[in-house]
């Protein structure tokens, strides 16, 4: 099946990253890649209410011997409009001197390959674009150090070798093995232990925009949904399982062991996909949803917490977090969007973060009893390195050293981006998705496991 | 009196706050310059009115006999899995939501004064309306659950109020250090959350007959163990009791009113708030009643002999505050529980009274001895002569060192972490080195 909106808004995106490259001026080239985005998720947004007014959302197209339809599932509808925003996040807060419009236009390009990535539910097309994407990051850290492609490659490409050989796996009807490989490739995308260290190494040099665009959507995420959920035999999965929660508690520990805010601020990420992974592998409908949001939340709170740090860089040169160096006074928009988007990434009540963590703790205690409790941890880790990252860089200084508080164009972003995390905090029922479907099409049921064996005691969170 | 009213009153006490709060902040993002008696006036207007509807529904729901429960229904739904908003207005949330409400609009015109011209008034004043709105959702929390969603709020402000002078050092270091405590100890408190749901399928609170007010659900015997530890750890840690309370002198770097309303009145009695809420778990374990009553009679002792060798009103004040805590905790585990709450109502008052005083306190003292004529007496050595001569050094150096409490975290639990995240970071950049082929100086992590 392939979903027509989102190709469109993938095109458009991509032909648009060609004006934004081809500028002369860096802050032009910006203010055209804000402008495109923002036109392309509206013209989504209302493409997507007509289909849906005039019932053909989901009405099959078939054409070219291909089937088609119009806009996502529903478990997935929110997916492009979360892709777009990361894009807007990603443009918008990008320093002109770290960003020329090459990059810019990279940024773009690798937003479009998320959003198209969504348009596909097969594993040819999704192989190919997670290459593109690949491609594209490693063409614009080239720009930056040539070591740090290498490196970056080095993790990426058995990733990538893994999900063409899974994708073939499943095309033979073998597609536990498939299904594992995947996961294989799934985790060294997305940076879960023992894959993870390109994450970290890549964001203490590479331009903080071009990173978000290619972390903040979580290919892995919308692949697994896709491809890989309840194939995996039950017990990798709980493998797997554990391998992200491992993640999650490394990633909050050695996050706090990080004296540069940009390796602070990967680790919390590292962490984040840990919890992600983890809630992926869950049997339950409540775990695997809680998996998903937590997944949307990341994407847009990480990507705002990302870009802020990047154009508080920008003011202020390298950030370290060895002693405080700020004032909150000077900047207190920046120092709000930083403090909320760090803390809503990591769960904090009024903000859709909490709704996501709870429902990712909830679905799993039953399956995962003592994993929760160290998923715990770890997001208090998190929580409290997002504190120190805040203090150290917004208190200790007296006098103003000049910086600026948020343009326009920032704050318009954040804006954005903290309005839909706190409306999803206080209304969550418009932003909770439906369960994820299984690959077979059926959704997963609760307390049912992988494989239909093993765990899972049936009985989930308060009675309804 | 219409049940409809009695459940209005007991919303409008927790979304009067939560608006209020919400107001200050968009005003704040959006850069609307509002002078200082706006700011005053939104903070007082918003907690007179919530004194006044939360005092109406404690009144006529005292006559009416039957708790208030005000239930907004599912808030988000999953599969089985449902999060409800309910409200409960009983015996003990309605007198705390009453008391709570009055104290912030006391500390929110104090402050209009105390802070006249300062840069932070407005900051002050929002986290302070934050703070009000966290504690009228704490203590009309229907459940665990939703306990939870105003105990990080308190939490969060708490850590932000201490770093209020956030130009020099130290008060943004206690801050983060308060923050580190709570946030280890909320583990507790969500951990319970999720443990009740896994025991026994809910957390919400229920009255069970007899009881004064309602309770957790009590589960079988070892996983009641398991929900009172964890509730314990997470009284402990908002409570400052030994051995994680040296945040509590160190957060009084805060401006004195919040000083006042959060380390002697609110806060630090919501560890209390808790554990009465979980009043059915220690009536059906004895051994969690003693292990509570223990817990705060060492505190007890230790504030008592630690707050005597202070050479500043403040640390003079945490350590009497973490004293009478500790007590209200030897009257829970001990069954005394109206009268904890008599203790907690009546301690709170003079406390906060005593803190907003402290930066007067020479000034008093000077009036005192012009008024007796004389220099004001040395209080004599109560409980020291119950101590053997020989005795007395050694408790005097434990008592300076803060029973070693603060030390002990420092290097044998905080300071061994550290040093394992640190070589956990060591050995990763090595694998990374190995895996990636990239020198780790490459890199700026």
């Amino acid at each position: 099946m392939i979903h027509l909106l989102p190709l469109v808004a993938a095109v458009a995106v991509a032909g648009a990253s060609f004006v934004v490259g081809r500028s002369a001026d860096p802050r032009i080239s910006r203010a055209r890649a804000v402008g495109a985005l923002l036109a392309v998720a509206v013209a989504l947004a209302v493409a997507t209410i007509l289909v849906a007014a005039a019932g053909v959302a989901h009405r099959p197209l078939p054409a070219f011997g291909l089937q088609w339809e119009l806009a996502c599932p529903d478990w997935h509808a929110a997916a492009p409009f979360v892709y777009l925003l990361v894009g807007v996040l990603a443009v918008a807060l990008a320093p002109a001197a770290s960003h020329p419009p090459r990059t810019l236009g990279d940024v773009l390009r690798l937003i479009a390959v998320s959003t198209a990535f969504v348009a596909f539910e097969s594993a040819l097309p999704l192989v190919a674009l997670w290459a593109l994407s690949v491609v594209l990051l490693a063409r614009g850290l080239g720009r930056v150090d040539s070591g740090l492609r290498r490196a970056f490659l080095r993790y990426q490409l058995p990733g990538l070798a893994f999900a063409a050989v899974g994708a073939g796996l499943i095309a033979a009807g073998r597609a536990a093995e498939g299904a594992v490989c995947w996961l294989v490739a799934i985790f060294s995308r997305e940076a879960i232990a023992p894959f993870h260290g390109w994450l970290p190494l890549v964001a203490g040099r590479a331009p903080l925009g071009l990173l978000a665009a290619f972390v903040g959507p979580q290919l892995g995420v919308h692949a697994h949904l896709a491809l890989v959920a309840d194939a995996v035999p039950h017990a990798a999965a709980h493998a797997f399982a554990w391998a992200g929660g491992v993640t999650a508690v490394l990633g909050a520990a050695i996050g706090l062991a990080q004296s540069e805010a940009r390796a602070a601020i990967a680790w919390i990420v590292v962490s984040q996909t840990g919890l992600v992974a983890f809630g992926l592998e869950n049997s339950s409908d409540v775990g695997r949803t809680g998996a998903v949001l937590t997944w949307q939340v990341s994407a847009i709170a990480v990507t705002g917490f990302l870009m802020t740090a990047a154009a508080l860089e920008a003011r202020r040169g390298a950030l370290s977090l060895r002693e405080p160096g700020g004032s909150f006074a000077r900047t207190p928009r920046m120092a709000t969007s930083f403090l909320f988007l760090g803390f809503a990434s990591v769960g904090l009540p009024l903000t859709l973060g909490f709704v996501a963590e709870d429902l990712l703790v909830q679905g799993s205690v039953d399956e995962f009893p003592a994993l929760v409790f160290c998923l715990l941890l770890a997001t208090a880790l998190n929580g409290i390195n997002v504190l120190r990252c805040f203090f150290t860089l917004f208190s200790g200084k007296r006098d103003h050293i000049g910086e600026q508080d948020l343009g326009v164009r920032e704050r318009l972003a954040l804006t954005l981006a903290m309005a839909l995390l706190l409306l999803g905090g206080v209304f969550p029922r418009a932003f909770v998705p439906p369960p994820a479907r299984n690959a077979g099409g059926a959704p997963a049921h609760d307390g049912q496991p992988h494989g239909g064996a093993g765990a899972g005691h049936g009985q989930q969170g308060s009675q309804r | 009196m219409n049940v409809v009213f009695l459940q209005a009153f007991v919303a409008t006490a927790v979304l009067l706050p939560l608006a209020a709060a919400g107001v200050l902040a968009l005003a704040g993002w959006f850069g609307a310059r509002l002078g200082e008696r706006a700011i005053s006036a939104v903070v007082g207007v918003t907690y007179a009115t919530t004194t006044f509807v939360a005092a109406a529904a404690a009144v006529l729901g005292f006559f009416d006999g039957r708790p208030i429960v005000v239930d907004f229904g599912e808030w988000f739904a999953v599969g089985h899995y449902a999060f409800r908003w309910t409200l409960l207005g009983d015996a003990l949330s309605l007198p705390f939501s009453v008391f709570a409400a009055a104290l912030v609009g006391l500390i929110g015109a104090f402050s209009q004064r105390y802070l006249h011209r300062e840069a932070g008034f407005f900051r002050f004043h929002l986290m302070l309306a934050l703070f009000g709105a966290g504690v009228q959702v704490v203590v009309l929390a229907g459940g665990v659950d939703q306990l939870f969603f105003g105990w990080e709020v308190v939490g969060l402000t708490s850590a932000l109020l201490i770093a209020f002078f956030h130009e020099r050092p130290k008060p943004v270091e206690h801050g983060l250090r308060a923050f580190v405590t709570y946030r280890l100890c909320d583990i507790g408190l969500i951990g319970a959350a999720v443990w009740l749901h896994h025991a026994v399928g809910t957390a919400a609170f229920v009255r069970l007959d007899g009881a004064p007010w309602a309770g957790v659900h009590v589960p079988d015997a070892g996983s009641a163990w398991i929900a009172g530890l964890l509730l314990l750890w997470a009284s402990m840690g908002k409570s400052a009791q030994a051995p994680l309370g040296g945040w509590l002198p160190r957060a009084f770097e805060g401006p004195t009113p919040s000083s006042a309303i959060f380390y002697g009145a609110i806060s630090i009695h919501l560890g209390p708030y808790l554990l009465l809420r979980s009043a059915p778990l220690l009536d059906a374990n004895p051994g969690f009643a003693a292990l509570v009553a223990v817990v705060g009679g060492v505190t007890a002792l230790h504030g008592a002999f630690v707050g005597r060798v202070q050479t500043d009103i403040k640390c003079v004040l945490a350590y009497a505050s973490m004293t009478q805590v500790g007590l209200i905790l030897v009257g829970i585990g001990c069954g005394l529980r109206h009268l904890a709450v008599l203790h907690i109502v009546g301690h709170a008052l003079l406390r906060s009274l005593e803190i907003l005083r402290s930066p007067s306190l020479l000034q008093d003292y000077r009036h005192l001895e012009q008024a007796i004529g004389r220099q004001v007496p040395r209080p004599k050595l109560a409980l020291e002569r119950f101590f053997p001569a020989s005795l007395r050094p050694w408790l005097y150096r434990h008592a300076l060192e803060r029973g070693y409490f603060d030390a002990i975290l420092r290097d044998h639990v905080v300071g061994r972490f550290l040093r394992g995240f640190r070589a956990l970071d060591r050995l990763d950049r090595k694998f990374t080195s190995w895996l990636g082929g990239a020198p780790a100086t490459e890199t700026r992590r």
